[in-house]
């Protein structure tokens, strides 16, 4: 039996883990509304902040260009990555087996390193080639190659909690190719196709280390923009873009809510950050 | 066509894109700094030939002061800051995955949900969040001043203070998952087994809880140490130069400082060291599991 | 502000008027700048951008180290325009990161005053063409601190500022340079024995309690209005600047040239190696160097114009302190010396130890 004394300290524990895990966004939306220049002292609400936002041609910019980065580097990923996934489930046994180490590869690697990797190879080749000049393009490439493993993983895991005699069951139905993927494959690896497209976009929109070094003078991202704004100290201005990316985020976390009692199939995505 | 043949061709099509995405954009950009490491240091922080060793030789504190030990001070405190954060990391999440998984059953989704969630907003937002409520000024470093914890007027940010607190915030998530799926799989027959045998409930969790938990344990750490060993944002912003890790050394070489071969030095260091504490774990998780494999 | 923007109005419809057809040549076309923050008034952009019918692309950066990194790491041909520091101007040159000008595209240059013309870091301008000049001196807040000392001691003493906090740029020349000052071997010292003691006098102040870290220039002014700190390094231009932006926050906020010695420096516009468009980046250094245009710059953005033309119409709060040094100020301000070779490695590593203890 477990004791009610330890029972009521969990939920008081509980309590104060949630205080500290959102104190730091409500801190960001409450002061983002003040009507001064302080995020120490609250004088009144305002929304001038989010109109001088939108105003801002700079952060609207680097707006579409958060936007533009993340979806497309998602969409990307998620056929590159699901393609992956499947073909090292299908063709494990040959000789490609050691390939699957480079799925861990961008997995253990620090972000810092990542990104000055991809930067000086980047600068080396746009050096001798004139492709790959730092912009959108190479932020996208750069994301890209980090969301492939863990869509491809995630793929992969639903494949192998499916029972193999399905296979073989949906290789005597259908003949072709394209009618086993159209007709099995992807109903199958629908919740896992769902969960990694949510898993991706949220690595592309959590990643700032990687972004900051493959950009170019006209691909700035918003935690970009806020990276260099900071350094005045933190202004209501950006606790008004980190706002709506905090927004954008809830957005998001309510969407895969959403799909998970959609989906019956669907497990409990792992979410979170690149490790 | 012969089966073969359609066999290699499906084989291309579905693992040659992704497959050749991280050779290209990952395997030959890391091999590249690594050689870059090898070479010297041009005039203006450019790698150029002849091939050398100097940038290892810099990174080891060799210069022209003499022997200096900056760089092995931030090497010390990039692994020192990592284990607190790790250990404070393990101290919140094993209460929180053991709540979670004593609710009923249709909260538990909701309730990972929420402990996830803030990992999804941008790194550079959550530690602006946090130099909002450690800046000077603020209620919570106006209190840390009364009990004497900083000078005043001072807040509590920028500090090593700061630093760690931003670290767990970011890595909690990572922890909480995988202890919660080992509390899920808890064998309850074995715990109340525990119980009968032992008096006090430290030996209970030594004996019965513990031992269970070990995967999700070393997973977590795996996934929470790692990537607080490579931390840049957080530091950068909540240190103020005080609280510098290696990632922070190896950035300003390409951010700032301009010198390419000691950058990509620190960089294969800090993988080298990240090998080195995974072997390490895997070794702990061995011998406190009784040598059974427990995880990678 | 407001007969300001008149004035600047009224100058744009000058402009407008007689300008148009050497510019066609440019239409649509895309000029991108990479330049300090708070540097360049909107509107010499717009009126650019009319005139030529182009776009600039404006990118920031706060240190000289900062827009270095950016050209090595592929801006060298993304950037049409970048804003040295004097002392930057021979590395610059020196590692390929810059082309030379076209003297023929800038027929406004000889609007330039002797003492820019043919600088010492540039002989015959080959290369850079001045944008302003100004100085880096100690900023303080006079209700945390009382009346302070024309002296770094406020900075590296900590018997003269025991408790209030202050920061320093993340700038190795600049804070190894004021370090220097304070020990008294002059702001511009390169000697190894010199910059290693000045090194350990950072260390330990960056030990001290009451350090709140490395802030740049332009960003520790909007903290010192905030609060956060009350002492710290900053230029006499931003500081006018942001004052005459928030004159009431600005009251007790003090800018000196410490008697120990501080920086006089020159910023100059460079074409990178591989700009884009060098063509277009010729016609905005000599649009900048056009005598209103140079005077509505120093208008706006409160720094020395090196502009001779420019000088009648500046506003008479350019013509007096902090702006233009007093005489005796004159005589303690001194140009950062341009590194190189060893002695530059020897400041890096100096400076790198600075940063990771």
């Amino acid at each position: 039996m477990r004791s009610v004394r330890l029972d009521y300290a969990l939920r008081v524990f509980w309590g104060l883990l949630l205080v500290f895990l959102y104190a730091p966004l409500a801190v960001v939306v409450f002061f983002s509304f003040n009507s001064i220049n302080s995020s120490a002292r609250f004088a009144g609400f305002s929304l001038q902040w989010y109109e001088r936002l939108f105003r801002n041609e700079a952060i609207v910019s680097a707006l579409m260009n958060t936007v533009v980065l993340a979806l497309a580097s998602t969409l990307i990923a998620v056929v590159i990555g699901g393609l992956l996934g499947y073909g090292f489930y299908r063709y494990r046994l040959g000789r490609l087996s050691w390939l699957v180490w480079l799925i861990y590869l961008p997995v253990i690697m620090p972000d810092i390193v990542f990104g000055i990797a991809e930067m000086t190879f980047f600068v080396a080749i746009n050096e001798r080639l004139g492709i790959l000049s730092p912009g959108l393009g190479t932020m996208v490439i750069a994301h890209v190659t980090f969301q492939v493993p863990f869509v491809a993983l995630l793929v992969n895991a639903r494949l192998l909690s499916l029972d193999p005699q399905l296979f073989e069951a949906c290789h005597d139905l259908y003949a072709a190719p394209w009618q086993r993927a159209r007709f099995f494959l992807l109903p199958v690896l629908r919740p896992a196709i769902l969960s990694s497209f949510l898993l991706a976009l949220t690595l592309s929109i959590d990643d700032f280390v990687i972004s900051f070094f493959t950009a170019g003078p006209q691909s700035t991202t918003l935690p970009i923009y806020i990276w260099s704004a900071i350094k005045k100290g933190v202004t209501p201005e950006v606790n008004a873009i980190a706002t709506l990316m905090i927004g954008s985020v809830l957005l998001v976390a309510l969407f895969s809510l959403l799909a998970q009692h959609g989906s019956s199939g669907g497990k409990q995505s792992k979410g979170g950050t690149k490790a | 066509m012969s089966v073969l043949h359609r066999e290699t061709r499906h084989m291309l099509f579905t693992v040659a894109p992704g497959a050749l995405c991280i050779f290209v954009f990952l395997v030959l950009p890391s091999v590249y700094l690594v050689g870059m490491a090898f070479l010297t240091n041009g005039p203006y922080g450019l790698p150029t030939l002849p091939l050398s060793l100097q940038s290892f030789r810099e990174l080891a504190g060799f210069g022209f002061l003499g022997w200096s030990p900056g760089n092995l001070y931030t090497l010390i405190r990039s692994v020192w800051q990592t284990l607190l954060a790790t250990a404070l990391v393990i101290l919140l999440a094993y209460p929180a995955a053991y709540y979670i998984s004593t609710r009923p059953a249709r909260w538990r989704p909701l309730m990972l949900l929420v402990i996830v969630v803030p990992s999804w907003t941008n790194q550079v937002i959550r530690s602006v969040g946090w130099m909002n409520i450690f800046a000077p000024g603020t209620p919570v470093s106006d209190f840390a001043a009364l009990l004497g914890l900083t000078a005043p007027q001072m807040g509590l940010f920028p500090s090593q203070f700061a630093v760690i607190v931003g670290l767990v915030y970011n890595f909690l998530p990572f922890m909480v998952l995988p202890l919660y799926a080992a509390f899920e799989r808890l064998d309850t027959e074995q715990v109340e087994a525990a119980k009968d045998l032992f008096a006090s409930p430290m030996a209970v969790f030594r004996h019965a809880v513990f031992p269970q938990t070990l995967p999700g344990l070393m997973a977590g750490t795996v996934l929470v140490a790692i990537p607080a060993f490579g931390m840049y944002v957080v530091t950068e912003l909540l240190g103020g130069g005080k609280a510098t890790m290696i990632g922070n050394l190896v950035a300003r070489q390409f951010a700032q400082a301009s010198n390419w071969p000691l950058g990509a030095a620190g960089a294969i260091i800090m993988i080298a060291v990240t090998l080195i504490g995974l072997k390490v774990l895997r070794d702990l998780g061995r011998r406190l599991s009784g040598d059974r494999e427990v995880v990678l | 502000m407001t007969h300001r923007r008149i004035g600047v109005t009224a100058m744009a419809v000058a402009l407008a008027a007689g300008a148009g057809q050497a510019a066609a040549q440019f239409e649509g076309e895309t000029l991108s700048l990479f330049n300090w923050s708070q540097y360049m008034d909107p509107a010499i952009i717009e009126g650019f951008e009319d005139e030529y019918g182009v776009e600039v692309v404006e990118n920031y950066f706060n240190s000289n180290g900062e827009m270095f990194a950016k050209l090595q790491a592929g801006g060298v041909s993304q950037y049409d325009i970048i804003v040295p520091s004097n002392y930057y101007v021979p590395r610059l040159v020196e590692s390929g990161l810059v082309q030379p000008l076209d003297h023929d595209r800038l027929p406004n240059l000889d609007h330039l005053m002797d003492t820019f013309i043919d600088p010492d870091f540039d002989p015959g301008n080959e290369y850079s063409v001045a944008y302003q000049w100004g100085t880096t001196g100690l900023v303080y807040d006079r209700d945390e601190l009382g009346d302070m000392p024309a002296s770094w001691s406020v900075l590296f003493d900590p018997a003269v500022n025991p408790e209030a906090p202050f920061a320093l740029p993340e700038d190795a020349q600049v804070t190894l340079g004021a370090a220097c000052a304070w020990l008294g071997h002059g702001y511009d010292c390169t000697g190894r024995e010199a910059l290693e003691e000045a090194a350990r006098l950072v260390l330990e102040t960056k030990q001290r309690d009451n350090f709140a870290g490395f802030i740049q220039g332009t960003p520790v002014l909007q903290q010192l209005v905030r609060g956060s700190v009350a002492a710290g390094m900053t230029f006499n231009g931003d500081y006018l600047f942001y004052k005459s932006e928030d004159p009431e926050g600005f009251e007790n906020i003090e800018y000196v040239i410490p008697e120990e010695g501080a920086e006089i420096w020159v910023d100059n516009m460079m074409i990178p190696a591989e700009a884009p468009n060098p063509e277009l980046a010729h016609a905005f250094i000599d649009y900048i160097l056009r005598a209103d245009v140079g005077a509505q710059l120093s208008n706006w953005n409160y720094y020395s114009s090196p502009n001779a033309a420019a000088l009648p119409m500046l506003d008479e709060v350019l013509q007096q302190p902090p702006i233009t040094p007093t005489d005796a100020e004159m005589e303690s301000l001194t140009f950062i010396p341009s590194l190189k070779g060893d002695n530059l490695q020897f400041l890096q590593q100096v400076w790198r130890e600075v940063e990771s203890r």
